[in-house]
């Protein structure tokens, strides 16, 4: 165990010795890491951190940078969930571990923390989180209402939260359609939720006409992100539709359209009927020749 | 008397030797080829980027050269079909002439086509990927059935000539010896041998016509199945044609006079060969001029905004100069001089087949660039040079050199082969006495 | 209880979230949607749960989506099944901060000068108003480069989206020559590239990397639809120009505003681009009125 503490500084320095060398040379980007937590449909959840850099004046994301994630205030080891690098857009997310549970339990308030080392062109960056633990949880009532409810942890109880405010509507690819024309609404002091009539009729489903709903809380500075959703069978039944099979002139290989086919096959077979039917007559002037 | 008459054909139409100009001829072309060769290789080992083309000017002077060569082919249908079946006799000598440029022309067609293409090693894909929507592939069909049906055109005829040159055995070197008898030892001039290649070539002069219309209609549908202006015309197909036969006459009226001059000729190619070349050139610059004013006035008449821009481009604008000196030289001046009866002597002649010939090029060029320079959307959020095309020196010395190749394909052949059908000559002169 | 008892049973079923749904969470997390686009990959992962649970999940139901490697060919030349992708361009919100413009062409490694999105300083005629209008690929619905397409390097899927498979592509360049948009660029030289990025196997839906001598465009960003995202030139508009969606769902989104597709097309008067040319594009266009800012082309001074 020693030894691999032992072996494990060792490489520290030397992965780093030319970093530091560089470092005199040549003037580090700052880097900022902007850590945000995200509980999705009460079951699980996770961090996003993104990487920004300002480089030439500009605010830029940094891919490739390797992020490690702790649970609590310290940068240690007991405290490590995973290493995630940045991708193309300068995130990189993690899903809380098993081996969180115990940190995790242990308090209401949670505190994250993201480090990266220092590379050739940045310097070591950090970020920290404190959430609170809450819950959103979305419903139904009776005349197409969407109702939502958020609860946070107060010592062991949940209580209902007021004043948070709340995003219902239809889940779509990339982004939320809002049930009706108000943007958020506000959750009630007394019982911590919010009701939405649902107005978007005949809006599509799936081919059962079920579509689903979201209550969202996005970047709230005590909770995070939440979100919960379900599936009512309030939308209108869909009819896939695609020509993709279809012979047309935009088709792929082997799908031209029928009259086309027929066009240049008859005249291709006509053409060249006759050209070998013109190879034969060499073939037999051939034989003529040497009889 | 008649064997006489007879033998001196044969001597006279006989391929000869290259002189020495001819050498000179044959180093020249040489040259431009290697040179051409050399900038190919730079465009295989950089890309495209050698070439002045860019995303808005994206096909260039490849892709006219192409249209050219296309075109110049289809003179081989003309002379060699078109007259066959309509009975016209005086057009013999010139068949062999026709064929020839058809078959080296089109060939080059082929090889100018995956020069334009930005993957030639990917050329197989054609081939294991091709989809029959695409007007590409149709060319590709037809180019290569044009060629094969050029092909037997030129070979049945030359049958006989083939037997009449394996006969002088010790004048033709070792190679061509064993060329000829590999190409004709079959060959003995039997009635029943005869009786098949009457047929076959009565056959082929029929299909070729279809097809020679099919390849240059085709290659015109690369641009009128598009929507821009300048191309997007239903007038596209039988304007192409119009101007290849043009162009292809243009090509026998020089390829006439430099046989002729060279080889000694004039008693097989005589001037009213040249005087009835020249009115058929005549005829197809006014058919040609007839299609023109269509393809522009009309919409010039109209002045539709997308077109305006490239139609004054053409009449006032930057391409102005190339468009009037293409329009004069291909059709207004060799209309000027063929027309009298003066002009179709055998020099004034050549004059106006190369002026129709150099403005057909530049004509393929106006039909090429200008309306890619013209799109529908400003060009805009590009480089500079992205906005205008001036070939660079590869596109030139490749362009030259595809030109080159098929000038020495065509010398080759004529040194080879009787460039003259010696047999048909006999035949024709016989008859000829008889009545 | 109003959720409808089938789609319980189907989602205890599937054992998505098995370890959740013994956790005895309320609430319907699945969405039958989802499960016709997305296949369990049969990879569990351990996690835990937010009420402290350790529960196991399928790594294909993971929200967000993790980075999955890019789909085959064969998946690449079918489309996202059952989806139908529009993107909407509010030109009364553009005033070509370009964004859109340099977020693809640093996403998609594109050649330095050339553009898949151009910003175009449009004016009809001398008295009609000046406004920007940004172009993408129009992904139309009877594409005519895909028309011409000799060797199937082009081609429209069930999706809408018109994609290049640049190891197929001869170079030809008839398709440039048949989009009346003009938005097809090519490789002319061998691209400038990172060697790790030019050493990864050309994907169809990312479209990288870019090869010399092959057709380059706008692809709709497949890639980040299949993650749950939204293409590139989406996201980075600061001024919310780009909307993305799938029709068959009615809606568009530019990440912070989303609508319904046929109310905004028809409050607004959406249309397409040269509509007469019968392409059937799916990018449609609000046209500039009551303009959050002024037209103010500044371009010329730039250069």
């Amino acid at each position: 165990m020693k030894k691999h503490k032992i072996i494990q500084i060792l490489l520290l320095i030397i992965a780093l010795s030319p970093s530091i060398l560089m470092a005199q040379a040549v003037e580090k980007n700052s880097l900022s890491l902007n850590l945000k937590y995200f509980n999705d449909n009460n079951i699980t959840h996770h961090l996003l951190v993104q990487a920004k850099s300002k480089i030439d004046g500009k605010f830029q994301t940094i891919p490739n940078i390797t992020i490690q994630f702790y649970i609590g205030t310290e940068a240690d080891k007991r405290n490590l969930l995973g290493k995630r690098v940045t991708n193309d857009r300068g995130e990189a997310i993690i899903e809380i571990p098993p081996t969180a549970k115990d940190a995790w339990l242990k308090s209401p308030n949670q505190n994250f923390l993201v480090v990266s080392t220092a590379t050739k062109q940045f310097e070591a960056g950090q970020g920290d989180l404190a959430i609170t633990k809450a819950k959103l949880k979305i419903d139904t009532a009776e005349g197409k209402m969407i109702t939502a409810k958020m609860v946070a942890l107060v010592d062991t109880i949940w209580k209902p939260i007021a004043a948070v405010d709340v995003i219902v509507g239809v889940k779509r690819l990339g982004g939320i359609l809002n049930a009706n024309e108000t943007q958020t609404f506000p959750t009630d002091s007394a019982t911590g939720g919010v009701i939405a009539e649902f107005k978007r009729d005949s809006i599509p489903g799936d081919q059962n006409g079920n579509i689903t709903i979201i209550a969202t809380v996005a970047d709230n500075d005590k909770y995070g992100n939440l979100s919960s959703e379900m599936q009512v069978p309030w939308g209108k039944k869909s009819l896939y539709m695609t020509n993709f099979d279809h012979r047309t002139l935009f088709a792929r290989r082997g799908h031209s359209p029928i009259w086309l086919e027929l066009l240049a096959y008859t005249i291709v077979i006509a053409v060249w009927s006759i050209i070998i039917f013109l190879l034969f007559q060499i073939k037999k002037i051939k034989k003529l020749g040497f009889e | 008397m008649e064997n006489l008459a007879e033998n001196k054909i044969v001597l006279d139409l006989l391929p000869q030797k290259f002189g020495k100009q001819g050498q000179i001829w044959v180093v020249c072309l040489l040259a431009i080829c290697a040179v051409g060769f050399y900038a190919y290789c730079r465009q295989l080992y950089y890309g495209l980027e050698v070439t002045a083309l860019r995303d808005y000017a994206s096909w260039g002077i490849y892709i006219s050269n192409f249209v050219f060569f296309v075109a110049i082919s289809l003179v081989g249908s003309l002379i060699t079909a078109v007259l066959r079946l309509t009975d016209v006799h005086w057009s013999t000598p010139l068949t062999r002439i026709a064929e020839i440029i058809a078959v080296s022309a089109i060939s080059f067609a082929g090889l100018i086509i995956i020069v334009d293409m930005g993957r030639p090693d990917r050329f197989y894909n054609l081939f294991t990927h091709g989809r029959l929507q695409s007007p590409i592939i149709w060319d590709v069909i037809v180019i290569t059935t044009y060629l094969f049906i050029s092909l037997l055109l030129l070979y049945f005829p030359l049958l006989p000539d083939l037997k009449i040159m394996i006969a002088f055995k010790d004048k033709n070197g070792k190679w061509l010896q064993k060329l000829y008898e590999f190409l004709g030892s079959f060959w003995k001039n039997k009635p029943e041998q005869f009786k098949i290649t009457d047929k076959a070539i009565n056959i082929l002069s029929i299909t070729i016509i279809p097809v020679a219309f099919a390849i240059h209609t085709v290659t015109s549908w690369l641009f009128a199945t598009t929507y821009r202006p300048g191309w997007d015309s239903t007038n596209f197909g039988a304007y192409f044609i119009s101007g290849a036969f043009l162009v292809g006459a243009g090509g026998v009226l020089i390829a006439m006079y430099v046989f002729r001059t060279h080889y000694k000729l004039e008693k097989y190619i005589t001037d009213d060969h040249f005087d009835k070349m020249g009115k058929v050139v005549v005829l197809l610059a006014l058919v040609y001029l007839y299609f023109n004013i269509n393809e522009f006035l009309v919409p010039a008449f109209k002045m539709k905004k997308s077109e305006e821009e490239h139609l004054m481009g053409l009449f006032t604008g930057e391409f102005s100069p190339i468009f009037w000196f293409a329009i004069s030289a291909s059709m207004l001046i060799p209309i000027l001089i063929l027309v009298f009866k003066k002009g179709r002597k055998p020099k004034w002649s050549f004059f106006a087949g190369i002026l129709v010939v150099v403005g057909s090029w530049f004509k393929r060029f106006l039909i090429v660039t200008p309306t890619l320079l013209h799109p529908f959307l400003p060009m805009h959020d590009v480089p500079k040079n992205y906005t205008t095309y001036i070939p660079t020196w590869e596109e030139w010395a490749i362009a030259g050199g595809s030109l080159a190749g098929a000038l020495l394909v065509i010398t080759f052949f004529a040194r080879i082969f009787p460039i003259i059908p010696i047999h048909e000559t006999i035949i024709e002169t016989e008859s000829h006495e008889k009545a | 209880m109003k959720t409808n008892e089938n789609s319980r049973r189907e989602f205890l079923a599937t054992t998505l979230f098995a370890g959740a749904a013994l956790a005895g969470c309320g609430g319907n997390p699945f969405t039958p949607d989802e499960v016709a686009d997305v296949k369990p990959s049969g990879e569990m992962v351990k996690l835990l749960s937010v009420d402290g649970e350790i529960i196991e999940v399928d790594k294909a139901f993971l929200k967000p989506v993790p980075e999955m490697p890019s789909v085959p060919n064969s998946e690449a030349r079918v489309g996202i099944p059952g989806k139908k992708f529009a993107m909407v361009i509010d030109l009364s919100r553009c005033k070509s901060v370009k964004k859109c413009q340099s977020a693809c062409n640093h996403m998609h490694h594109i050649h330095p000068g050339q553009n898949w999105i151009k910003v175009y300083p449009m004016q009809e005629s001398e008295k009609t108003a000046p406004y920007w209008q940004p172009t993408t690929c129009m992904h139309c619905d009877e594409p005519p480069c895909v028309k011409v397409c000799p060797v199937d390097a082009t081609f429209k899927r069930k999706d809408g989206i018109v994609l290049i498979d640049s190891d197929r592509c001869v170079g030809c360049r008839f398709c440039m020559a048949a989009c009346p948009y003009s938005s097809r660029v090519f490789n002319w030289e061998e691209p400038q590239i990172a060697k790790e990025i030019a050493d990864k196997p050309y994907s169809c839906e990312t479209s990288i990397p870019q090869k010399k001598g092959t057709v380059g465009k706008c692809d709709f960003c497949p890639d980040m639809v299949r993650q749950g995202g939204l293409p590139h030139c989406v996201s980075a508009c600061p001024n919310g120009v780009f909307f993305f969606g799938d029709i068959l769902e009615d809606s568009v989104t530019n990440g912070a505003e989303t609508f319904r597709f046929s109310d905004l097309i028809k409050d607004k008067s959406g249309y397409r681009l040269m509509e007469d040319l019968g392409t059937k594009p799916s990018v449609y266009y609000l046209p500039p009125v009551n303009r959050n800012f002024p037209f103010e082309n500044n371009e010329g001074e730039k250069k």
